[in-house]
Formats: structure tokens, C-alpha cells, sequence
């Protein structure tokens, strides 16, 4: 069966077709060429004038401009086809996180408050019950509000508060944020080097970011977690690396793992909880900031290190990073003026 | 709650949603069953390994190993005890990859409590049941098979295979009514011990896999014949 789908994969579809397309051409230059030879000799025998003088090339040209076309139909046919093909997979994925992210509070919501209406619950017992019900809705509130951001995000709304600050200074503290809001005690959340130069961010998209990061170093971590934060410059970007000693990431999957609704599943992996978005945000803020991120690894088990750069303020982008500051800024004249 | 006669019962229950499986071990525990509770797939197995227990209730999506690999090795090991799923998915695929690992049956999340609890009552009654039916005469041939109902073990022409429990009380309830007609709806209330008002489609589903086991030509069988609209019924003799 399997054997059968990777038969009909969409790039071996596309190479076939080209293949086919190409001796085409081919045939039609061979019978449009010898045809001619062959029409030329009768035809000067029979009828003389029937001939023409000059070798006729509107056939020939017409012939080739009707194949080029449906070349051109091809591709994008098959540019749509993957595109179809890539949402189909994210609908799924999409299916498949949210329904179990969204079921499981909702089925032990509806437990506790079952239990609470059969049983004669004892005070204490009750107390927990509610705290319990307290996190799920919260639990739930947070799936909506990120599958509704991811809209604000692709709109690319989610950043828009850039000012310049020191790498240094504001990195280390939204990292210590970070480190407050998961309840990480120091030695969780070691931050080393230094990056004392200029950078244009947006404090709460960064924090996102950050947010997301430890988060995946908890989920995929076996316990104490043990995250190491260092901060450099090279000469043109801020690099911020993240180092966790989690189950690692496969070399296979490092790219994939930053798109939207993707998820690993496996005998390996300690967590399933998630909507496959984290990351993704993670990509999407960093590339607003001019920036990128990519992810190594040692191997299994051996953790996962994330880089993130960022272009150090008119070093690098300059006119990408001016066009951010010059959008805050009217932004921030629209809501002065909108006060006044 | 009425009065439980399976008090005592071991019920391994594998939940790794914190919430969920503190209100599930209450209310089992308020029934009267013992609660091993494993948060991964990984524990599931290391306490199936360690200790006996009556019944599992087993969700799909856990870490390490997933419900239906759980299931799975379990039923490797061992082909009688009860499996209940509980699950976030609701998509035919899934219900059927479910049944096909080994469970018995499936709850989908999110669940009324008395369900649940009726489902695992029903299905440690119908395990009670089983033991006392098969015990008298574990054996019972038809055609070139061969089924042992004590440990679900079965011979059909030379391949040698293993029942699960629930496909045992199937064929077991088939035939003992056998040359009856037996509707979908006595299977769900007599094997499931369910109202007729889930799917029965999840019948079907057991009928496809028995024949797939017993019929020499499982397109046309011989020994589980369909009554057009109305159910099936067992004959141990080709006619």
C-alpha cells in the first residue's frame, strides 16, 4: 500500500509528466521535420505549387507554443496540487492537536463537576476539585486565545511595539520574566555571555518567544530541568542560543518542526500535550524581527540548542529595522492622538 | 451509586492528563475498585509487568508509548483482561485502530460519569461471566477450527492464532445461539452489555475480523451468515 502512495508522490508525478512533455517536443520537432522532407520531395513531383518557396515555420512555432502551454498548465497545476496537498496535512494536524488539547479539560470539567453533583464531596476534596476545574478553564482559554493569535500573527500584528535597546540588558530581563511566570529556580535558567550592543524588539513578542522556548525545554526534558541561556554578538547579529538536555530533536524533523500544527510523535517522547504552534510563533516573531532560527542537536536524548539571531541595530537591515521603528512610531502618534 | 459487586477489583488506569485522572481515581475509588495509576505508556507496561489487574482503562494519546501500542503488548501478553479506551478521538479510523490493538471497548472524552462507570461494571461482569461459561467446556470445534475459550486460543486449518477477549465472547454468544438469529443489538447488550444506542457498526467491525479468522472465504462465509437487516447467525456446519 505504501509502496503504491510513494508510486503516485506528487514531485514523481511531476517529473513523469516532464518527461513526457519533453519527448513530446521532441517527437513533434522529429515528425514536423521529416514530414517536411518527406511533403517537400512528393510534393515538388505532384504539384510544384502547392510547395511553398520557404520552409514553413508557423507550424512548427505554433506546435511548440501549444506545448510550452501546457508546460506552463502542468506546473501550476502541480504548484496547486502540493499547496492543496500542504493544507489538507495541516487541517489534520490541526484536527488532531486540537481535539485532544480541547477534549481532555472539557471531559475532566465535566468529571468533576458529575462527581460533585453525584457524590457528597468532602470540603478539602471539593477545594482541590475546583482548582482543578480553575486550571482547565484556563488550560482551555489559552488553547483559544493561541489559535485565534495565530491570525493577529500570519497578519503580522503581533509585533508592533519596536524600540532600541541593549541586547544585553533587555534579553536578561525578559529571560527573567521567563524564568518567574514557569517558577524555574535559578539554577534552571543559567544566562552567560554578553551582547552589549544595540537592537530593535518588541518586548512582549520576544517574550513569547522565550515563554515558548523554555516551555518545550520543560515538556521534553527529563526532571531537573536544566536550561542554559548564552548571549553574543558576531558582527552584523545578536545571538541568543538556548541549550536544554532534553530528548533532542531528530536531524530529520529540525526544519519541520517550525511549522504550524507540526508535532513528534514517538516511544521517545515524553510529552503530548500541545498545539504544534509554539515553535511556529517562535519562527514567525523572529523573522519579523529581521531575524532567524534554526535548531541543532547532539543527538537523542543529548538536548536540543536553539539560535536565534537578531540584527544588531543599523548593522544589519538597516532599512527593514527603520521601516519597524518608523511603523511604532505612527502607530504611537495615532493612539497620542487618538487620546488628545 | 447501587451497591458494587466487583469491589476490590484492580484497575489499571493510564491517563496522562492530571486533572482527568485525579477525578477518575476518586470515583473508582468511590466504587470500590483499587487505582494503580500510570502517567505514560512506559508506566502502563512496567505496572502491567509487576501486578494483575482486572481491567485497563487506557487513553490513546500518552507519552512514550501511545494507547494503541500500549494495547497492543498488553494483549501480547496477555488476551483475556479487559480494555477500555478512553478517548479524545472520535474519527472512525481511530475507533477501529482501537478495537484492532486489542481493546474491547471505547469511551470517547468527553464522557458521562454513570457511563463510565456502567462500561467497566459491564465489561468486569461479562469477564466473570466468560470465566463461568468456558469453564465447563473450554473447547469447541466447527469446520478445520478450533477455538480453546479458556485461553482464546485458536486453530483454523494449519495457522494457529489468538482470540481477544471480546472477540471470544462474540463467537462465544453466537454459538450458543447457534442456528438463531442473533441481531446487532442482542451482541451490544449481551457482549457489550451497552443500550443499542452506540454505533453498530462497532459489531460489524467484529464480524468482519471473525470471518477474516474462520472462513475458508471470508467474502462468502459459511459458518457466520448475514440476516439482511437484521443480524447474524451461526451455524457450525457448511450448508
Amino acid at each position: 500500500m505504501k509502496k503504491w502512495h510513494t508510486f503516485f508522490h506528487p514531485v514523481l508525478v511531476f517529473v513523469v509528466a516532464q518527461i513526457a512533455w519533453v519527448s513530446l517536443v521532441g517527437l513533434w520537432i522529429y515528425w514536423y521535420v521529416s514530414n517536411y522532407i518527406i511533403f517537400n520531395k512528393v510534393g515538388d513531383k505532384l504539384s510544384p505549387q502547392l510547395v511553398p518557396k520557404s520552409a514553413n515555420f508557423f507550424a512548427l512555432v505554433s506546435g511548440l507554443v501549444l506545448l510550452v502551454a501546457i508546460l506552463v498548465g502542468l506546473y501550476l497545476t502541480f504548484i496547486y496540487l502540493n499547496k492543496q496537498l500542504e493544507i489538507t496535512k495541516l487541517y489534520d494536524n490541526f484536527i488532531a492537536n486540537v481535539t485532544h488539547e480541547l477534549k481532555s479539560p472539557l471531559a475532566s470539567i465535566q468529571l468533576y463537576l458529575e462527581t460533585l453533583t453525584l457524590h457528597d464531596v468532602p470540603p478539602a476534596k471539593r477545594n482541590e476539585f475546583i482548582h482543578m476545574m480553575t486550571m482547565d478553564a484556563n488550560r482551555l482559554e489559552k488553547l483559544i486565545d493561541s489559535i485565534l493569535d495565530v491570525t493577529v500573527l500570519e497578519k503580522k500584528k503581533i509585533a508592533h511595539n519596536f524600540h532600541i535597546y541593549t541586547a544585553d540588558v533587555v534579553i536578561k530581563s525578559i529571560l527573567e520574566e521567563t524564568r518567574e511566570n514557569f517558577r524555574l529556580p535559578e539554577s534552571a535558567l543559567v544566562i552567560s555571555g554578553s551582547a552589549p550592543c544595540p537592537c530593535v524588539l518588541d518586548q512582549n513578542a520576544i517574550k513569547i518567544v522565550f515563554d515558548n522556548l523554555v516551555d518545550n525545554a520543560i515538556k521534553y526534558s527529563f526532571d531537573p530541568v536544566q536550561i542554559a541561556v548564552n548571549l553574543s554578538c558576531s558582527t552584523k547579529d545578536i545571538i541568543v542560543t538556548f541549550s536544554d538536555q532534553g530528548i533532542g530533536i531528530p536531524v530529520k524533523a529540525r526544519k519541520k518542526v517550525f511549522r504550524k500544527f507540526h508535532r513528534i510523535y514517538g516511544k521517545n517522547i515524553p510529552s503530548v500535550k500541545g498545539t504544534g504552534l509554539g515553535l511556529y510563533w517562535v519562527r514567525e516573531i523572529i523573522k519579523y524581527h529581521g531575524g532567524k532560527v534554526t535548531v541543532s542537536g547532539k543527538g537523542q536524548s543529548k538536548g536540543s540548542t536553539f539560535r536565534i539571531e537578531i540584527p544588531i541595530y543599523q548593522t544589519s537591515k538597516r532599512r527593514y529595522i527603520n521601516q519597524l521603528l518608523k511603523l511604532t512610531r505612527k502607530r504611537e502618534q495615532q493612539q497620542d492622538s487618538e487620546n488628545v | 451509586m447501587s451497591k458494587n459487586e466487583f469491589k476490590g477489583s484492580k484497575i489499571l488506569l493510564v491517563e496522562d492528563e492530571d486533572s482527568l485522572a485525579v477525578g477518575l481515581d476518586y470515583n473508582l475509588t468511590e466504587e470500590g475498585y483499587k487505582i494503580s495509576w500510570a502517567k505514560d505508556g512506559k508506566q502502563a507496561l512496567d505496572y502491567f509487568e509487576k501486578q494483575e489487574f482486572d481491567l485497563i482503562l487506557l487513553d490513546i494519546m500518552l507519552p512514550y508509548y501511545d494507547g494503541f501500542q500500549v494495547s497492543q503488548k498488553i494483549r501480547e501478553k496477555s488476551p483475556q483482561i479487559p480494555i477500555l479506551m478512553l478517548t479524545a478521538r472520535t474519527a472512525p479510523t481511530d475507533r477501529v485502530h482501537g478495537l484492532e490493538s486489542g481493546a474491547d471497548d471505547y469511551i470517547t472524552k468527553p464522557f458521562h460519569l454513570k457511563e463510565l462507570l456502567l462500561r467497566i461494571k459491564g465489561m468486569l461482569k461479562r469477564k466473570e461471566w466468560y470465566k463461568k461459561v468456558t469453564s465447563a467446556s473450554p473447547v469447541f470445534k466447527f469446520g478445520e477450527n478450533e477455538i480453546n475459550f479458556s485461553n482464546f486460543q485458536c486453530r483454523a486449518g494449519g495457522h494457529e492464532f489468538q482470540l481477544t477477549q471480546r472477540e471470544a465472547m462474540v463467537i462465544k454468544y453466537l454459538i450458543d445461539n447457534e442456528g438463531k438469529i442473533v441481531s446487532r443489538n442482542d451482541l451490544l447488550e449481551n457482549v457489550w452489555n451497552l443500550s443499542s444506542d452506540i454505533e453498530t457498526r462497532t459489531v460489524d467491525n467484529f464480524i468482519v475480523r471473525l470471518r477474516k479468522y474462520f472462513e475458508p472465504n471470508p467474502a462468502q462465509p459459511v459458518y457466520i451468515k448475514s440476516v439482511r437487516s437484521v443480524g447474524y447467525v451461526f451455524n457450525s456446519e457448511e450448508n
